[in-house]
Protein backbone atom coordinates (compact mmCIF):
# COMPACT_ATOMS: atom_id res chain seq x y z
CA UNK A 1 0.00 0.00 0.00
CA UNK A 2 1.39 3.47 -1.15
CA UNK A 3 -0.83 5.10 1.21
CA UNK A 4 0.27 8.38 2.69
CA UNK A 5 0.49 8.99 6.45
CA UNK A 6 0.81 12.43 6.79
CA UNK A 7 -1.87 14.02 5.37
CA UNK A 8 -5.56 12.67 7.78
CA UNK A 9 -4.99 16.21 9.55
CA UNK A 10 -3.55 19.80 9.73
CA UNK A 11 -1.50 19.16 12.37
CA UNK A 12 1.29 16.61 11.10
CA UNK A 13 4.30 17.45 8.43
CA UNK A 14 5.51 14.95 6.23
CA UNK A 15 8.89 14.45 6.21
CA UNK A 16 9.47 17.13 3.55
CA UNK A 17 7.78 19.93 5.82
CA UNK A 18 4.53 19.53 4.15
CA UNK A 19 1.31 20.24 5.59
CA UNK A 20 -1.18 18.00 3.14
CA UNK A 21 -4.01 19.29 4.64
CA UNK A 22 -3.34 22.79 3.70
CA UNK A 23 -2.44 21.51 0.14
CA UNK A 24 -5.20 19.95 -0.11
CA UNK A 25 -7.55 23.12 0.80
CA UNK A 26 -5.74 24.98 -1.60
CA UNK A 27 -6.77 22.20 -4.50
CA UNK A 28 -10.47 22.99 -3.46
CA UNK A 29 -10.15 26.62 -4.49
CA UNK A 30 -9.59 24.90 -8.15
CA UNK A 31 -12.75 23.24 -7.92
CA UNK A 32 -14.32 26.87 -7.87
CA UNK A 33 -14.91 28.80 -10.98
CA UNK A 34 -12.40 31.50 -11.93
CA UNK A 35 -12.31 35.11 -10.52
CA UNK A 36 -10.15 37.73 -11.88
CA UNK A 37 -8.83 40.83 -10.42
CA UNK A 38 -6.57 43.70 -11.37
CA UNK A 39 -5.87 47.33 -10.21
CA UNK A 40 -4.25 50.28 -11.90
CA UNK A 41 -3.54 53.60 -10.57
CA UNK A 42 -6.97 54.57 -9.54
CA UNK A 43 -9.20 51.27 -9.44
CA UNK A 44 -9.71 47.82 -8.74
CA UNK A 45 -11.67 45.48 -10.21
CA UNK A 46 -13.13 41.90 -9.44
CA UNK A 47 -14.60 40.15 -12.41
CA UNK A 48 -16.07 36.10 -11.81
CA UNK A 49 -17.52 33.76 -14.09
CA UNK A 50 -20.74 32.43 -12.34
CA UNK A 51 -21.85 28.76 -12.18
CA UNK A 52 -25.36 27.21 -11.70
CA UNK A 53 -25.61 23.71 -11.06
CA UNK A 54 -28.29 22.70 -12.31
CA UNK A 55 -30.89 24.52 -15.96
CA UNK A 56 -33.53 26.23 -13.52
CA UNK A 57 -31.23 27.23 -10.37
CA UNK A 58 -29.67 30.38 -10.10
CA UNK A 59 -26.46 30.83 -10.25
CA UNK A 60 -23.87 31.19 -7.29
CA UNK A 61 -22.84 34.53 -6.08
CA UNK A 62 -19.06 35.01 -6.63
CA UNK A 63 -18.25 38.80 -5.60
CA UNK A 64 -19.55 39.79 -1.92
CA UNK A 65 -19.08 43.43 -1.22
CA UNK A 66 -17.80 43.76 2.22
CA UNK A 67 -18.11 47.96 3.03
CA UNK A 68 -17.97 51.01 0.40
CA UNK A 69 -14.24 50.77 -0.27
CA UNK A 70 -13.59 46.74 0.12
CA UNK A 71 -15.03 43.77 -1.74
CA UNK A 72 -14.07 40.31 -1.87
CA UNK A 73 -14.47 37.75 -4.63
CA UNK A 74 -14.24 33.88 -3.97
CA UNK A 75 -13.47 30.30 -5.51
CA UNK A 76 -14.22 27.59 -3.34
CA UNK A 77 -16.36 26.27 -0.79
CA UNK A 78 -18.62 29.63 -0.68
CA UNK A 79 -20.46 28.63 2.94
CA UNK A 80 -16.41 29.54 4.20
CA UNK A 81 -16.33 32.21 1.99
CA UNK A 82 -19.54 33.49 3.55
CA UNK A 83 -17.77 33.14 7.03
CA UNK A 84 -14.51 35.28 6.15
CA UNK A 85 -16.64 38.30 4.92
CA UNK A 86 -18.60 38.11 7.33
CA UNK A 87 -15.88 38.69 9.47
CA UNK A 88 -14.53 41.32 7.48
CA UNK A 89 -17.65 43.30 7.17
CA UNK A 90 -17.54 43.08 11.75
CA UNK A 91 -13.56 43.95 11.05
CA UNK A 92 -14.75 46.57 8.67
CA UNK A 93 -17.54 48.11 10.81
CA UNK A 94 -15.54 48.28 13.80
CA UNK A 95 -12.78 50.51 12.60
CA UNK A 96 -15.44 53.02 11.19
CA UNK A 97 -17.01 53.31 15.11
CA UNK A 98 -13.44 53.23 16.57
CA UNK A 99 -11.34 54.94 14.51
CA UNK A 100 -13.99 56.71 12.06
CA UNK A 101 -12.24 55.45 9.35
CA UNK A 102 -12.32 52.98 6.39
CA UNK A 103 -10.59 49.76 7.37
CA UNK A 104 -6.80 49.76 5.28
CA UNK A 105 -7.33 47.08 2.95
CA UNK A 106 -4.23 45.31 4.22
CA UNK A 107 -5.37 45.12 7.61
CA UNK A 108 -8.47 43.52 6.98
CA UNK A 109 -6.74 41.04 5.02
CA UNK A 110 -4.24 40.05 7.56
CA UNK A 111 -6.89 39.81 10.00
CA UNK A 112 -8.49 36.88 8.05
CA UNK A 113 -5.07 35.68 7.16
CA UNK A 114 -4.05 34.97 10.94
CA UNK A 115 -7.92 33.45 11.55
CA UNK A 116 -6.91 31.26 8.60
CA UNK A 117 -3.47 30.23 9.68
CA UNK A 118 -4.90 29.07 12.95
CA UNK A 119 -7.10 26.42 11.53
CA UNK A 120 -3.33 24.88 9.94
CA UNK A 121 -2.40 24.59 13.24
CA UNK A 122 -4.48 22.96 15.93
CA UNK A 123 -6.27 19.62 15.77
CA UNK A 124 -10.01 19.26 15.08
CA UNK A 125 -10.26 22.36 13.00
CA UNK A 126 -9.78 21.91 9.11
CA UNK A 127 -8.37 24.74 7.25
CA UNK A 128 -10.81 27.21 5.03
CA UNK A 129 -11.48 25.80 1.74
CA UNK A 130 -12.04 28.86 -0.05
CA UNK A 131 -9.62 31.74 -2.03
CA UNK A 132 -10.36 35.01 -2.23
CA UNK A 133 -9.04 37.78 -3.95
CA UNK A 134 -9.39 40.96 -1.90
CA UNK A 135 -10.05 44.54 -4.46
CA UNK A 136 -10.01 47.90 -2.04
CA UNK A 137 -9.39 51.39 -2.05
CA UNK A 138 -7.67 53.26 1.51
CA UNK A 139 -5.39 56.43 1.69
CA UNK A 140 -2.31 54.56 -0.29
CA UNK A 141 -4.50 53.85 -3.23
CA UNK A 142 -6.35 50.72 -4.74
CA UNK A 143 -5.35 47.17 -3.80
CA UNK A 144 -5.51 43.68 -4.61
CA UNK A 145 -5.22 41.06 -2.45
CA UNK A 146 -5.08 37.36 -2.51
CA UNK A 147 -5.79 35.31 0.60
CA UNK A 148 -5.31 31.26 0.25
CA UNK A 149 -6.50 28.73 2.78
CA UNK A 150 -2.93 28.61 4.34
CA UNK A 151 -3.06 31.96 5.53
CA UNK A 152 -0.88 33.03 3.19
CA UNK A 153 -1.85 36.53 1.81
CA UNK A 154 -0.04 38.68 -0.76
CA UNK A 155 -0.53 41.74 -3.24
CA UNK A 156 -0.76 41.50 -6.16
CA UNK A 157 -1.14 43.68 -9.58
CA UNK A 158 -3.70 41.37 -11.28
CA UNK A 159 -4.66 37.77 -10.40
CA UNK A 160 -6.48 34.99 -11.33
CA UNK A 161 -8.08 32.04 -8.78
CA UNK A 162 -10.39 29.09 -9.64
CA UNK A 163 -10.91 26.50 -12.00
CA UNK A 164 -8.04 27.01 -15.21
CA UNK A 165 -6.99 30.11 -13.72
CA UNK A 166 -3.75 29.26 -15.45
CA UNK A 167 -4.85 30.79 -18.58
CA UNK A 168 -5.95 34.12 -16.73
CA UNK A 169 -2.72 34.22 -15.43
CA UNK A 170 -0.94 33.85 -18.40
CA UNK A 171 -2.89 36.73 -20.10
CA UNK A 172 -2.31 39.08 -17.18
CA UNK A 173 1.40 37.92 -17.24
CA UNK A 174 1.60 39.44 -20.70
CA UNK A 175 -0.29 42.72 -20.36
CA UNK A 176 0.03 43.58 -16.94
CA UNK A 177 2.43 46.05 -17.70
CA UNK A 178 0.18 48.67 -18.83
CA UNK A 179 -2.46 47.79 -15.80
CA UNK A 180 -1.15 50.99 -13.80
CA UNK A 181 -1.88 53.58 -16.38
CA UNK A 182 -5.24 51.98 -17.73
CA UNK A 183 -8.69 53.37 -17.67
CA UNK A 184 -11.14 51.81 -15.73
CA UNK A 185 -13.35 50.88 -18.98
CA UNK A 186 -9.61 49.85 -20.42
CA UNK A 187 -9.11 47.67 -16.68
CA UNK A 188 -12.29 45.75 -16.87
CA UNK A 189 -12.12 44.75 -20.77
CA UNK A 190 -8.49 43.56 -19.56
CA UNK A 191 -10.31 41.36 -17.09
CA UNK A 192 -13.28 39.94 -19.19
CA UNK A 193 -10.19 39.05 -21.57
CA UNK A 194 -8.57 37.13 -18.91
CA UNK A 195 -11.55 35.77 -17.68
CA UNK A 196 -12.71 34.99 -20.80
CA UNK A 197 -9.25 32.63 -21.33
CA UNK A 198 -10.95 30.58 -18.26
CA UNK A 199 -13.64 29.11 -20.19
CA UNK A 200 -14.04 25.61 -20.32
CA UNK A 201 -15.00 24.49 -24.57
CA UNK A 202 -18.35 26.15 -26.13
CA UNK A 203 -18.70 28.34 -23.30
CA UNK A 204 -19.57 31.61 -23.47
CA UNK A 205 -19.07 35.08 -21.51
CA UNK A 206 -23.18 35.87 -20.70
CA UNK A 207 -24.74 38.64 -18.68
CA UNK A 208 -26.61 35.25 -16.35
CA UNK A 209 -22.85 34.12 -15.94
CA UNK A 210 -20.43 36.78 -15.17
CA UNK A 211 -19.97 38.88 -12.06
CA UNK A 212 -18.31 42.36 -11.98
CA UNK A 213 -17.13 44.76 -9.30
CA UNK A 214 -15.65 48.07 -9.87
CA UNK A 215 -14.32 49.85 -7.28
CA UNK A 216 -11.81 53.02 -7.60
CA UNK A 217 -10.28 56.39 -5.63
CA UNK A 218 -13.48 58.09 -6.52
CA UNK A 219 -15.93 55.45 -6.33
CA UNK A 220 -17.67 53.42 -4.17
CA UNK A 221 -17.27 49.22 -4.80
CA UNK A 222 -20.22 48.27 -7.18
CA UNK A 223 -21.31 45.11 -7.84
CA UNK A 224 -22.27 44.90 -11.63
CA UNK A 225 -24.44 41.77 -12.48
CA UNK A 226 -27.47 40.59 -14.90
CA UNK A 227 -28.30 43.20 -17.50
CA UNK A 228 -25.66 45.79 -15.96
CA UNK A 229 -23.00 43.54 -17.19
CA UNK A 230 -24.50 43.60 -20.75
CA UNK A 231 -22.61 46.74 -21.85
CA UNK A 232 -18.91 45.57 -20.93
CA UNK A 233 -19.98 42.42 -22.55
CA UNK A 234 -20.77 44.65 -25.87
CA UNK A 235 -17.71 46.61 -25.65
CA UNK A 236 -15.89 43.10 -25.41
CA UNK A 237 -16.81 41.77 -28.46
CA UNK A 238 -15.83 38.56 -28.83
CA UNK A 239 -17.78 36.29 -26.03
CA UNK A 240 -16.76 32.77 -26.47
CA UNK A 241 -14.24 30.36 -25.60
CA UNK A 242 -11.04 30.66 -27.36
CA UNK A 243 -10.42 26.75 -26.55
CA UNK A 244 -11.11 24.76 -29.89
CA UNK A 245 -14.65 23.36 -30.37
CA UNK A 246 -14.97 20.08 -32.05
CA UNK A 247 -18.49 21.53 -34.12
CA UNK A 248 -16.76 24.36 -35.08
CA UNK A 249 -13.54 23.44 -35.49
CA UNK A 250 -13.49 24.99 -39.12
CA UNK A 251 -15.81 28.14 -37.85
CA UNK A 252 -14.07 31.21 -37.22
CA UNK A 253 -13.32 31.60 -33.70
CA UNK A 254 -10.53 29.70 -33.87
CA UNK A 255 -7.73 30.32 -31.32
CA UNK A 256 -6.06 32.15 -34.52
CA UNK A 257 -9.22 34.08 -35.03
CA UNK A 258 -9.93 35.08 -31.20
CA UNK A 259 -6.65 36.67 -30.04
CA UNK A 260 -6.76 39.88 -32.39
CA UNK A 261 -10.25 40.64 -31.00
CA UNK A 262 -8.76 40.46 -27.07
CA UNK A 263 -6.10 42.90 -28.98
CA UNK A 264 -8.73 45.39 -29.70
CA UNK A 265 -9.87 46.70 -26.82
CA UNK A 266 -9.35 49.80 -27.19
CA UNK A 267 -11.77 49.66 -29.69
CA UNK A 268 -15.32 50.73 -29.14
CA UNK A 269 -17.12 48.47 -30.21
CA UNK B 1 15.11 8.82 8.58
CA UNK B 2 15.66 5.45 9.32
CA UNK B 3 12.37 6.07 11.43
CA UNK B 4 10.15 6.47 9.14
CA UNK B 5 7.08 4.70 8.58
CA UNK B 6 7.68 3.08 12.12
CA UNK B 7 4.54 5.35 13.57
CA UNK B 8 6.93 7.09 15.66
CA UNK B 9 6.56 10.44 13.32
CA UNK B 10 2.97 10.50 12.73
CA UNK B 11 2.14 12.68 15.76
CA UNK B 12 3.66 15.59 17.40
CA UNK B 13 4.67 14.98 21.18
CA UNK B 14 5.54 12.02 20.56
CA UNK B 15 9.04 10.73 21.42
CA UNK B 16 10.48 7.68 18.74
CA UNK B 17 12.23 5.19 21.02
CA UNK B 18 15.90 6.54 20.23
CA UNK B 19 14.67 10.00 22.09
CA UNK B 20 14.23 12.04 18.64
CA UNK B 21 10.30 13.94 18.47
CA UNK B 22 10.27 13.97 14.79
CA UNK B 23 7.60 16.15 13.90
CA UNK B 24 9.40 18.97 15.29
CA UNK B 25 12.74 17.43 12.95
CA UNK B 26 10.34 17.73 10.17
CA UNK B 27 8.93 21.42 11.06
CA UNK B 28 12.74 22.00 10.66
CA UNK B 29 12.82 20.49 7.08
CA UNK B 30 9.78 23.45 6.26
CA UNK B 31 12.26 25.89 7.13
CA UNK B 32 14.65 24.83 5.22
CA UNK B 33 12.75 25.29 2.04
CA UNK B 34 12.05 28.76 2.66
CA UNK B 35 14.00 31.87 1.81
CA UNK B 36 17.38 32.49 3.35
CA UNK B 37 17.33 35.04 6.08
CA UNK B 38 20.32 36.26 8.20
CA UNK B 39 21.24 38.46 11.03
CA UNK B 40 24.30 40.24 12.02
CA UNK B 41 25.34 41.79 15.17
CA UNK B 42 27.76 44.53 14.79
CA UNK B 43 29.48 46.93 16.91
CA UNK B 44 26.24 49.23 17.13
CA UNK B 45 23.72 47.45 15.80
CA UNK B 46 21.82 44.91 14.30
CA UNK B 47 21.10 44.06 10.65
CA UNK B 48 18.23 41.47 9.32
CA UNK B 49 18.05 40.87 5.81
CA UNK B 50 16.22 38.43 3.64
CA UNK B 51 15.91 36.61 0.51
CA UNK B 52 12.47 37.01 -0.89
CA UNK B 53 11.78 34.53 -3.50
CA UNK B 54 9.31 36.36 -6.11
CA UNK B 55 7.10 33.66 -7.08
CA UNK B 56 4.50 35.43 -9.83
CA UNK B 57 5.79 38.53 -11.76
CA UNK B 58 2.28 39.75 -11.29
CA UNK B 59 2.97 40.44 -6.92
CA UNK B 60 3.34 44.16 -6.16
CA UNK B 61 7.26 44.61 -6.01
CA UNK B 62 8.19 45.42 -2.74
CA UNK B 63 4.86 44.43 -1.22
CA UNK B 64 4.81 41.37 1.26
CA UNK B 65 7.49 42.18 3.52
CA UNK B 66 9.04 39.47 5.64
CA UNK B 67 11.20 41.51 8.02
CA UNK B 68 8.62 42.57 11.12
CA UNK B 69 8.82 45.59 13.50
CA UNK B 70 8.10 43.75 17.08
CA UNK B 71 8.54 46.76 19.43
CA UNK B 72 10.43 50.29 17.88
CA UNK B 73 13.75 48.26 19.36
CA UNK B 74 13.33 45.11 17.83
CA UNK B 75 13.05 43.16 14.57
CA UNK B 76 12.20 39.54 13.30
CA UNK B 77 13.78 38.03 10.12
CA UNK B 78 11.88 34.63 9.59
CA UNK B 79 12.37 31.59 7.17
CA UNK B 80 9.47 29.02 6.65
CA UNK B 81 5.96 28.87 6.76
CA UNK B 82 5.12 32.48 6.40
CA UNK B 83 1.66 32.37 8.05
CA UNK B 84 3.38 30.65 11.14
CA UNK B 85 6.18 33.68 10.58
CA UNK B 86 2.97 35.87 11.05
CA UNK B 87 1.22 34.31 13.89
CA UNK B 88 4.94 34.41 15.13
CA UNK B 89 5.66 38.06 15.27
CA UNK B 90 1.76 38.51 16.68
CA UNK B 91 2.58 36.44 19.26
CA UNK B 92 6.00 38.30 19.89
CA UNK B 93 4.30 42.04 19.68
CA UNK B 94 1.95 41.21 22.58
CA UNK B 95 5.23 40.06 24.75
CA UNK B 96 6.67 43.61 24.08
CA UNK B 97 3.77 45.62 24.78
CA UNK B 98 2.83 43.41 27.75
CA UNK B 99 5.85 44.31 29.19
CA UNK B 100 6.11 47.90 27.87
CA UNK B 101 2.96 47.77 30.38
CA UNK B 102 4.26 46.15 32.81
CA UNK B 103 7.59 47.46 33.42
CA UNK B 104 7.13 51.08 32.09
CA UNK B 105 10.09 50.53 29.38
CA UNK B 106 11.20 48.68 26.32
CA UNK B 107 11.68 44.92 26.77
CA UNK B 108 14.79 43.73 26.83
CA UNK B 109 16.04 41.64 23.56
CA UNK B 110 17.24 38.65 25.71
CA UNK B 111 13.85 38.28 27.24
CA UNK B 112 11.83 38.89 23.86
CA UNK B 113 13.57 35.84 22.73
CA UNK B 114 13.79 33.41 26.23
CA UNK B 115 9.66 34.31 25.72
CA UNK B 116 9.22 33.33 21.96
CA UNK B 117 11.45 30.26 23.05
CA UNK B 118 9.11 29.51 25.19
CA UNK B 119 6.27 30.17 23.46
CA UNK B 120 7.53 27.97 20.26
CA UNK B 121 8.48 24.89 22.78
CA UNK B 122 4.59 24.63 23.95
CA UNK B 123 3.93 23.83 20.38
CA UNK B 124 6.30 20.41 20.50
CA UNK B 125 4.47 19.34 23.32
CA UNK B 126 1.01 18.37 22.55
CA UNK B 127 -0.17 15.96 19.91
CA UNK B 128 -3.13 18.72 19.24
CA UNK B 129 -0.91 21.13 17.87
CA UNK B 130 1.97 21.32 15.64
CA UNK B 131 5.38 22.80 15.79
CA UNK B 132 5.84 26.15 14.25
CA UNK B 133 7.26 25.78 10.46
CA UNK B 134 9.58 29.07 11.11
CA UNK B 135 13.18 29.76 12.55
CA UNK B 136 13.29 33.38 13.37
CA UNK B 137 16.32 35.89 13.61
CA UNK B 138 15.39 38.07 16.89
CA UNK B 139 17.61 41.35 16.61
CA UNK B 140 17.33 44.48 18.69
CA UNK B 141 19.11 47.27 20.77
CA UNK B 142 18.86 47.35 25.01
CA UNK B 143 18.97 49.73 26.74
CA UNK B 144 21.95 48.50 28.61
CA UNK B 145 23.98 46.38 26.99
CA UNK B 146 23.59 47.18 22.91
CA UNK B 147 22.90 45.13 20.31
CA UNK B 148 21.61 41.95 20.65
CA UNK B 149 21.40 38.81 17.86
CA UNK B 150 18.99 35.32 18.79
CA UNK B 151 17.07 32.85 16.53
CA UNK B 152 14.47 30.69 17.60
CA UNK B 153 13.93 27.30 16.24
CA UNK B 154 10.61 25.13 16.01
CA UNK B 155 12.18 22.99 18.66
CA UNK B 156 11.90 26.77 21.22
CA UNK B 157 15.77 26.18 21.13
CA UNK B 158 16.63 29.77 21.48
CA UNK B 159 20.78 30.83 21.19
CA UNK B 160 22.42 34.50 21.10
CA UNK B 161 24.68 35.16 18.16
CA UNK B 162 27.17 36.89 16.50
CA UNK B 163 25.88 36.08 12.74
CA UNK B 164 22.76 33.92 12.41
CA UNK B 165 21.62 32.15 8.99
CA UNK B 166 18.40 30.06 8.70
CA UNK B 167 16.48 29.26 5.71
CA UNK B 168 17.13 27.28 2.56
CA UNK B 169 21.00 29.00 1.83
CA UNK B 170 22.08 28.64 5.70
CA UNK B 171 25.03 26.29 4.74
CA UNK B 172 26.60 29.14 2.52
CA UNK B 173 25.54 32.08 4.44
CA UNK B 174 27.22 30.86 7.72
CA UNK B 175 30.15 29.98 5.54
CA UNK B 176 30.38 33.73 4.75
CA UNK B 177 29.38 34.85 8.26
CA UNK B 178 32.22 33.08 9.44
CA UNK B 179 34.57 35.24 7.71
CA UNK B 180 33.71 38.39 9.21
CA UNK B 181 34.36 40.01 12.61
CA UNK B 182 31.15 40.51 13.48
CA UNK B 183 31.99 42.46 16.65
CA UNK B 184 34.11 45.27 15.30
CA UNK B 185 32.33 45.93 12.15
CA UNK B 186 29.48 49.37 11.92
CA UNK B 187 26.18 48.50 10.80
CA UNK B 188 27.16 50.50 7.45
CA UNK B 189 29.50 47.77 6.93
CA UNK B 190 27.26 45.07 7.80
CA UNK B 191 24.77 46.01 5.74
CA UNK B 192 27.34 45.70 2.75
CA UNK B 193 27.80 41.85 3.79
CA UNK B 194 24.26 41.35 4.37
CA UNK B 195 23.78 42.02 0.61
CA UNK B 196 26.54 40.07 -0.55
CA UNK B 197 25.73 37.35 1.74
CA UNK B 198 22.33 36.39 0.88
CA UNK B 199 23.53 37.00 -3.38
CA UNK B 200 25.66 34.48 -2.89
CA UNK B 201 23.20 32.17 -0.55
CA UNK B 202 20.50 32.49 -3.26
CA UNK B 203 23.38 31.72 -5.90
CA UNK B 204 23.67 28.63 -4.04
CA UNK B 205 20.17 27.79 -4.72
CA UNK B 206 19.51 28.87 -8.23
CA UNK B 207 17.09 26.53 -9.38
CA UNK B 208 13.55 27.49 -10.69
CA UNK B 209 12.86 30.17 -8.02
CA UNK B 210 15.73 32.46 -9.79
CA UNK B 211 14.08 35.83 -8.60
CA UNK B 212 14.50 37.02 -5.36
CA UNK B 213 14.23 40.45 -3.75
CA UNK B 214 16.62 41.78 -0.91
CA UNK B 215 14.83 42.80 1.84
CA UNK B 216 16.96 44.75 4.97
CA UNK B 217 16.70 46.59 7.77
CA UNK B 218 18.72 47.40 11.03
CA UNK B 219 18.45 48.45 14.58
CA UNK B 220 20.69 51.19 15.29
CA UNK B 221 21.66 54.07 17.88
CA UNK B 222 19.71 57.47 16.05
CA UNK B 223 22.31 59.36 14.53
CA UNK B 224 22.08 62.10 17.41
CA UNK B 225 23.03 58.94 19.93
CA UNK B 226 20.22 60.43 22.60
CA UNK B 227 17.91 58.75 24.41
CA UNK B 228 14.31 59.86 23.35
CA UNK B 229 12.45 60.98 26.25
CA UNK B 230 8.77 60.58 26.25
CA UNK B 231 6.14 63.37 27.76
CA UNK B 232 5.58 61.47 30.82
CA UNK B 233 8.81 61.06 31.44
CA UNK B 234 10.03 57.41 30.26
CA UNK B 235 12.79 56.54 28.31
CA UNK B 236 11.95 55.39 24.82
CA UNK B 237 15.38 53.11 24.55
CA UNK B 238 17.93 54.08 21.56
CA UNK B 239 17.16 51.29 19.48
CA UNK B 240 15.04 52.06 16.04
CA UNK B 241 13.92 49.19 13.67
CA UNK B 242 13.47 50.47 10.23
CA UNK B 243 13.70 49.56 6.85
CA UNK B 244 17.42 50.07 5.40
CA UNK B 245 16.84 53.48 3.37
CA UNK B 246 16.33 52.25 -0.16
CA UNK B 247 19.33 53.91 -1.89
CA UNK B 248 21.72 52.58 0.36
CA UNK B 249 20.28 49.10 -0.56
CA UNK B 250 20.47 49.36 -4.09
CA UNK B 251 24.20 50.79 -3.29
CA UNK B 252 24.68 47.37 -1.55
CA UNK B 253 23.53 45.15 -3.87
CA UNK B 254 24.79 46.89 -6.70
CA UNK B 255 28.58 46.69 -4.55
CA UNK B 256 27.61 43.20 -3.60
CA UNK B 257 26.92 41.90 -7.61
CA UNK B 258 30.30 43.16 -8.38
CA UNK B 259 32.53 41.78 -5.63
CA UNK B 260 30.38 38.22 -6.50
CA UNK B 261 31.37 38.31 -9.99
CA UNK B 262 34.60 39.56 -9.70
CA UNK B 263 35.35 36.75 -7.35
CA UNK B 264 34.02 34.36 -10.11
CA UNK B 265 36.52 36.37 -12.18
CA UNK B 266 39.27 35.60 -10.37
CA UNK B 267 38.35 31.46 -10.25
CA UNK B 268 38.30 31.53 -14.07
CA UNK B 269 41.30 33.17 -13.92
CA UNK B 270 43.32 30.56 -11.77
CA UNK B 271 41.53 28.06 -13.65
CA UNK B 272 43.07 28.64 -17.01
Amino acid sequence: MFRNNYDNDSVTFSPQGRIFQVEYALEAIKQGSAAVGLVSNTHAVLIALKRNAEELGSYQKKIIGIDTHLGVALAGLAPDARVLSNFMRQQSMSSRFLYNRPVPVARVVNAIADKAQVNTQHYGRRPYGVGLLVAGVDETGPHLWEFQPSGMVLEYRGAAIGARSQSAKTYLERNYESFGDATREELVLHGLTALRDTLAQDKELTTANVSLAIVGKDEKFKLYDGDEVAEWLEKLGNTQSSRGSRGAAAAPPAPEAAAPAGDSMDVDA
Amino acid sequence: MTSIGTGYDLSNSVFSPDGRNFQVEYATKAVENGGTAIGLRCKDGVVLAVEKLIQSKLLVPGSNKRIATVDRHVGIACAGLIPDARHFVSRARNEASSWRKGYYGPIPISSLADRMGQYAQTYTLFSSVRPFGVTSIIGGLDEEGGPSLWMVEPSGVTWGYFGAATGRGRQAAKAELEKLDLPNITVEEGVKHAARIILIAHGDNSGKDKDYELEMTWVRMPPNGEAEIAADGTVRGYGRHEEVPKDIVEQAEKDAKKAVEGDDDDEKMAES
